[in-house]
């Protein structure tokens, strides 16, 4: 058992790789049942990003290493290519990752100035401008493809036997008019898979031990994942009152990119609220957000929208958690600097 | 025997660090007196009790304790050593700024003539005890060595002895405490009488059972009408800072913008009180106890040196060759300041020299992680401190709490992107003071402008006044003459 640290670590490198290494479980769950296609977006995703991170820095004119060095530019990648579809061709990761870099972060002065999640705005940047790319290319985990197949969809010929809608989505299309009990007759609830019961429920709680460890080595608190799964439990149980069209507890928390954002994607400590309080505040607004768009908007998962959203709020609700500061009467709220 | 107790304080520092003391560093040898240097030095404006005027000339013989500096708040600052006054130029000195300033140079030259202040008899009042503490030069030794006279008001109820000496390597207070116990009881039960005070505080840190000790069993024998209450801190920087010590000790929040004196408390350092006692006995301050520290030293220790003593000469004091340093560190490694040239002499407040080679991380943009944040003693957040201040925006910073800032800098420690957080508060803190100076001057220049308008006008008025006269009465004489010559005719 390694000892707890009393602090987080001392070097922002150091936070980088923590959070890369935490990733590592949830990427072999990812692998194991949603094929190799997983890797090829990885290493794709993670080279662009450094690629043009390098680019970037270079026009900038700053100096190179300590930038590349601090693996931030790699999170990225690593994080934007676990967000898209598994079976998604090149060059939509290309395009999400790069773009995540260039306007995500670089346009507002690169590392610390960003004011969005940088993985998320490429995310949603993708969302809008390939939909269809981004919402049939997902990997049904009942037929995990094998290399040459995830190689096929990776450069553009794509199989729609293996590709499907994600969980999410079929709750909020296909299983409309279908009651509960008829909704679990389809084959993603029925079929074992590799023994286990069905893929994501597997991914998810490798992510959730990839996190645990983060909160276990002080690379984050718990108040952003605490705030958002709990948000998205209180609602849809709230809602799960008439089982047959709402969509169930456990849909949300784990088909979806829930945990997954809960504990890497809401946790980036740029662009959201910085004091304990203030994350928990915003982890929960994300989580309100993020049950009535997947349950009322357009799109079927919507943790970047909302995390979008919330990032413009970061800095308000960072004036309004203030906590009370030694030798005041009351917490100074508000604006400052007339 | 004193009526004291002793106990655990019941609350705990928010923030702050638990880091590797280093005290065992300096405390391996015992505590010893240096070598009278050749060369003394005493910036004339930068002694501590602010600016002020040399009262020796060059060639001048002076005794130990002969006065030679008179600052404009009134401290007198002493020679340490009997010698001459070879030089007054401009020399280098301990201070922050690195700059060079006027210093009296004085070369010992080993006798032993001194004079020295009629001793105070009890009973004194506070009165006489403050202008003792001037004329002896007692600098309230805790941190910017304002004279402590300011903390002197009536309505003090309760008086902190600040033990708490929380910055590691430091261990000059833990050994003050131990080798003149005495005097510093002593020191705060004279003071606690001149001021009517009834409760003594000793806030000290639990890992100085030494210190401990010493002070109980000068307590048990020693007779005093007021109750010493000995509160056991958890040894958690930085619980020796003014406001933090208060709040443990006695639950006092002290309110922003004002000291701890206005809520009837007064802080003091062990080294303030020893020197008190000096002072009451006639004894101006020549000596300070500093701690040598540090891994590049040779033999680290705690020295008593005189003031004025050159940092080259307490360096090779402990056993290291100072060609070989290419800095060191004045004070300790969190709240202290480097200094190269080592020409400069010891002042009243040099509690510590630092000898370490540190690997400087090179700095990162601030990722707004938030750990500044969750180690910060009086809950500020520095990451939006930092941003408003590199973004100029001076009233946000303020807004956010920069003036609450104890500069503890124990959010560097825990920084990733390895920002110098404290040093932009000090900056920014300066800033603050320079603008409330310049509103200060222009409302002066505007008041100034003012008067001079209203004199101007005031000069019109008188000189339209006489002209008016004047012609009145030329214009009457004008007319008695027409009247006269037309009576004549």
């Amino acid at each position: 058992m390694i000892k707890r640290p009393a602090y987080p670590p001392r070097n922002t490198a150091i936070v980088m790789r923590s959070v890369l290494i935490s990733l590592i479980p949830g990427i072999v769950a990812m692998t194991i049942f949603f094929g190799p296609g997983v890797l090829f977006n990885l290493a794709t995703s993670i080279f662009t990003a450094v690629a043009t991170e390098a680019l970037c820095i270079s026009l900038r004119g700053r100096a190179l290493m300590p930038r590349l060095r601090d693996l931030s530019a790699a999170l990225t990648g690593v994080l934007i290519a676990l967000s898209l579809p598994q079976a998604a061709p090149w060059w939509l990761i290309v395009a999400a990752s790069g773009s995540s870099i260039i306007l995500g972060k670089h346009l507002y002065g690169g590392l610390g100035q960003n004011p969005v999640n940088p993985a998320m705005l490429g995310y949603a940047l993708m969302l809008i401008s390939a939909p269809v790319a981004m919402t049939t290319f997902w990997i049904n985990p009942l037929t995990t493809p094998s290399i040459s197949a995830a190689w096929a969809a990776y450069v553009g010929q794509a199989n729609d036997a293996l590709t499907g809608a994600t969980m999410l989505d079929l709750y909020r299309t296909q299983f409309l008019s279908l009651t509960a009990i008829e909704a679990s007759d389809h084959p993603l609830f029925t079929k074992a898979h590799l023994g286990l019961i069905y893929g994501y429920e597997w991914v998810a709680l490798s992510y959730l031990l990839g996190g645990l460890w983060l909160i276990y080595q002080r690379v984050i608190t718990w108040h952003t994942p605490v705030g958002l799964l709990a948000t998205l439990i209180v609602i849809s149980a709230f809602f799960s009152i008439d089982p047959d069209t709402a969509t169930p507890v456990w849909v949300h928390l784990i088909a979806g990119a829930g945990i997954f954002a809960a504990f890497f994607i809401l946790t980036d400590p740029v662009s959201g609220a910085t004091s304990p309080r203030g994350r928990l505040w915003f982890a929960i607004c994300v989580g309100v957000l993020t049950y009535s768009m997947r349950t009322y908007g357009q799109y079927p998962d919507a943790i970047a929208f909302s995390v979008l959203l919330m990032n413009f709020t970061a800095p308000m609700i960072d004036h309004y958690t203030r906590p009370r500061i030694m030798g005041h009467e009351s917490s100074v709220k508000g604006s400052g600097g007339r | 025997m004193a009526d004291y107790q002793i106990r655990h304080c019941e609350r705990k520092l928010e923030g702050g660090i638990y880091t590797e003391t280093y005290k065992a560093l300096s405390t391996a040898e015992p505590c010893s007196f240096v070598n009278t240097p050749t060369r003394l030095t005493f910036p004339i404006h930068f002694s501590g009790g602010g600016p002020g005027e040399s009262i020796v000339s060059i060639g001048d013989q002076v005794a130990k304790r002969t006065p030679i500096i008179r600052c404009h708040s009134g401290i007198i600052h002493v020679a340490s050593r009997a010698g001459i006054v070879v030089d007054i130029t401009d020399h280098a000195m301990t201070h922050p700024s690195g700059e060079r300033s006027s210093c009296i140079v004085i070369e010992p030259d080993g006798s032993d003539t001194q004079e020295s202040l009629n001793p105070l008899s009890w009973p004194f009042d506070a009165n006489t005890l403050r202008d003792r503490a001037i004329e002896a030069g007692v600098l309230g030794l805790s941190g910017a060595s304002f004279p402590s006279l300011k903390r002197w008001i009536d309505g003090t109820t309760t008086l902190i002895i600040n033990g708490a000496e929380c910055e590691p390597y430091i261990t000059a207070d833990d050994t003050l405490m131990q080798i003149d116990t005495h005097s510093m009881i002593r020191g705060a039960y004279l003071l606690s009488q001149a001021l009517d005070i009834k409760t003594i505080v000793i806030g000290i840190e639990n890992n100085k059972p030494e210190a401990l000790t010493a002070i109980e069993g000068v307590l048990k024998q020693y007779h005093s009408n007021c109750f010493f209450d000995i509160v056991l801190l958890d040894p958690k920087y930085p619980s020796g800072s003014e406001r933090q010590l208060v709040w443990l000790t006695l639950g006092i929040e002290i309110p922003t913008g004002s000291r701890s004196v206005e809520t009837g408390v007064i802080v003091h350092n062990p080294g303030t009180l020893i020197d008190l006692s000096r002072a009451i006995d006639g004894k101006s301050i020549t000596d300070r106890l500093v701690t040598l520290t540090g891994q590049a030293l040779a033999r680290p220790r705690n020295v008593i040196a005189p003031i004025g003593t050159p940092i080259t000469d307490l360096i090779e004091a402990a056993g290291t060759d100072p060609e070989l340093l290419d800095s060191i560190t004045v004070g300790g490694p969190m709240m202290g300041f480097a200094i190269t040239d080592f020409a400069a002499g010891i002042t009243k407040t040099t509690n510590c020299l630092l000898a370490r080679s540190v690997e400087l991380q090179p700095e990162s943009p601030c990722i707004r992680c938030g750990a500044c944040a969750t180690v910060c003693p009086v809950r500020l957040q520095p990451q939006l401190m930092l941003f408003a201040l590199k973004g100029g925006a001076l009233n946000h910073a303020i807004h956010e709490g920069l003036t609450d800032c104890v500069e503890c800098a124990a959010c560097d420690t825990v920084c990733p992107s390895h920002i110098p957080l404290a040093e932009w508060f000090r900056l920014g803190w300066f800033q603050t003071k320079e603008i409330s100076a310049k509103r200060l001057r222009s409302s002066e220049a505007r008041e100034r402008f003012e008067t001079r308008n209203l004199r101007l006008k005031r000069i019109a008025a008188e000189q339209d006044l006489k002209r008016l006269t004047r012609k009145a009465k030329s214009s009457e004489a004008l007319e008695k003459a027409r009247k006269a010559r037309e009576a004549a005719s």
